[in-house]
């Protein structure tokens, strides 16, 4: 019914609602997508760039005395597109003899709580829900899902370096990278 | 001076109606028996209001970078006129906008008032707390600490743990592969700017519709069901006989300003703590949660290997779930489809409401009694004479499924004439 306040409906052919909408349509699609996609992109493709982490100096491979696991905190080589970016490291480095290592990951792989290296125990221990691994990485008791993650690395002019971190099978062998 | 008053009154009066406005909001009417309990809503208000405010004069000395956060926290506290009191006022009235979220929850939930017509109030309501969760997530890293570093890495941890999306949730939260300077910038991108948009969003919304609806009627007594087809004018009713928004915004009043001296004695008396400076190389820190996570945190411990994603993921997102839908699935009673059960589940072969009497009792005489708790007792009374009955006809014991006792009660109460249930 058509009162002060409104237009009667009826007035307003369907064609002209419908190319009216239509437009209003095509207006919002057309902002939000020039809008939105880069937008998106500005958000997120930040956080899937490969390889953002270098090789890291870890250290001489005299330092490490054969046999034993030691802490070790790594700042990165290369300097990153943003200071600090990369936090300095702390990673565990077992040295068995004739320049064959592994550099265990700090990070527990149940969810992330710190683990700690029990020298007297020869175990791994990770605070938040009792996770325990042996020296090699392998899970004893408590939640985790899957063995220590560990660094590729590599010796040149008898210096040790850390590169990506990697998830084991249950032969302790590479199964995938942690990230890419 | 009162007639300078009165004459700025009139000017606004004059452009925006500033009277009937006024009058319409104060003295609208709520329905009968609202209770103290019906000012949490309010008090949340309130709430977020103190952490807007604080967090707006934080904002001003705080620094989101992984190099100068902590330290402008510590000048904050250390160097600032008031800096302890105002940072304390953010940081504890986080945890008591939790606790004052959760009680206004129980008392919506207890008291039905997420029923018909207000389903669309409760699931904005189940938005804005779990907008409130994340403003708590997003803000206790930007202290970058040990326990902010920590938690936050737990916590990511968490998110990546979600099925087929887990590790891009877990990057783009990180806004790369480790908790760093991206994810600072993140995290308070969000708290500051994205999180408080759509929180006052969700507000408005949440609050226009209790005023379009009116506060739910107390489930008391006879309002205890209320048929979907007779809810206006039962509602109707139950507001003659209420009292104005006016007396209740005294309630509300009492209740924020109590919590805001208890916030401000819990700003004076206790400092905010603070660990020591992120060190992402610890090996020797114990991460634990705010306490509002920690249920989360402990329900790690049940589910070893390969079912974590059951206590990070599927747990979680069920209760999530359960909370939207519970105001879809919880619906009041169809008379008509109460009477079809009457006659199917046997209850009209013994029992008859307001007609000649049958064999059982007429059901005529449970109007004195009113509530169906009441009804369950007297029946729970003459349980044996029933069982014995309904094996002399043959009859088998009735079950009810899903909805159909709700229904039945509803039929029950529009034949016998209950308010909220009669022709």
């Amino acid at each position: 019914m058509p009162d002060g306040n409104n237009v009667d409906s009826a007035s307003l052919a369907p064609s002209r609602r419908r190319f009216v909408l239509t437009i209003l349509a095509l207006i919002s699609g057309t902002v939000a997508s020039v809008l939105g996609v880069p937008l998106a992109a500005f958000f997120a493709l930040p956080a899937f760039r490969r390889a953002e982490r270098r090789w890291l100096e870890v250290g001489r491979v005299s330092d490490f005395a054969e046999g034993r696991i030691q802490k070790v905190l790594a700042k990165p080589l290369i300097a990153q597109v943003w200071p600090y970016e990369t936090p300095a490291v702390a990673l565990y480095v077992a040295n068995h003899g004739s320049e064959t290592f592994t550099l265990f990951h700090n990070h527990c792989t149940h969810v992330g709580c710190p683990v700690h290296w029990n020298d007297q125990a020869s175990r791994f221990f990770s605070p938040c829900h009792g996770g325990v691994f042996d020296r090699e990485g392998r899970v004893l008791a408590g939640p985790p899902p899957r063995a220590l993650d560990r660094y590729e690395y590599k010796i040149e002019n008898g210096i040790l370096y850390a590169g990506r971190i990697y998830k084991v099978n249950e032969d302790l062998r590479f199964r995938e990278w942690h990230h890419v | 001076m009162a007639s300078r008053i009165g004459q700025v009154l009139e000017w606004f009066q004059e452009r925006l109606g500033t009277r009937e406005q006024l009058s319409k909001f104060l003295y609208r009417r709520l329905p009968e028996g609202t209770t103290w309990w019906h000012t949490l809503g309010s008090a949340t208000l309130f709430l977020i209001i103190v952490q807007t405010v604080t967090g707006f004069f934080l904002a001003f000395y705080y620094v989101p970078s992984p190099e100068h956060a902590y330290d402008s926290l510590i000048y904050i506290q250390g160097e600032i006129p008031f800096g302890n009191f105002v940072r304390g006022l953010h940081h504890w009235g986080a945890s008591v906008t939790v606790v004052v979220v959760f009680l206004h929850m129980l008392r919506v939930f207890f008291m039905g008032a997420y029923k018909y017509p207000r389903e669309l109030s409760w699931m904005a309501g189940v938005c804005l707390f779990l907008l409130i969760l994340l403003f708590g997530f997003t803000g206790y890293l930007l202290s970058w600490d040990q326990k902010a570093y920590w938690a936050t890495v737990v916590g990511t941890h968490i998110a990546g743990t979600a099925p087929l999306v887990g590790d891009y949730l877990w990057r783009i939260l990180q806004g790369g592969t480790e908790v760093g300077a991206r994810t600072l910038g993140r995290f308070y991108a969000a708290h500051v700017l994205i999180l408080p948009a759509v929180l006052y969003a969700f507000v408005l919304v949440h609050i226009s519709m209790v005023i379009y609806q009116g506060i739910a009627p107390v489930p008391r007594g006879k309002l205890g069901i209320i048929r979907k087809d007779r809810y206006k004018e039962v509602y109707e009713k139950s507001k003659a006989k209420g009292e104005s928004f006016l007396e209740h915004l005294f309630r509300d009043g009492i209740v924020s300003f109590l919590l805001f001296l208890v916030l401000v004695w819990m700003a004076i008396a206790w400092k905010v703590p603070m660990e020591e400076l992120a060190d992402p190389t610890s090996t020797t820190y114990v991460p634990r949660p705010e306490w509002y996570f920690y249920f989360l945190f402990e329900l790690l411990w049940l589910f070893p290997g390969e079912w974590i994603p059951v206590a990070t993921f599927y747990i979680p997102v069920a209760g999530v779930l359960l909370l939207y839908s519970i105001s879809l699935l919880d619906q009041p009673g169809d008379a008509r489809r109460g009477e079809r059960l009457f006659v199917e589940k046997g209850c009209a072969t013994c029992h008859s409401i307001g007609g000649e009497g049958k064999i059982g009792p007429d059901l005529k005489q449970w109007k004195r009694y009113g509530s169906p708790i009441l009804w369950a007792e007297l029946m729970w009374n003459h349980a044996l004479t029933m069982e014995l009955k309904i094996r002399d006809f043959g009859l088998s014991w009735p079950q009810f499924e899903r909805n159909e006792m709700v229904d039945l009660i509803a039929y029950i109460q529009m034949e016998i004439g209950l308010p909220g249930a009669s022709k």
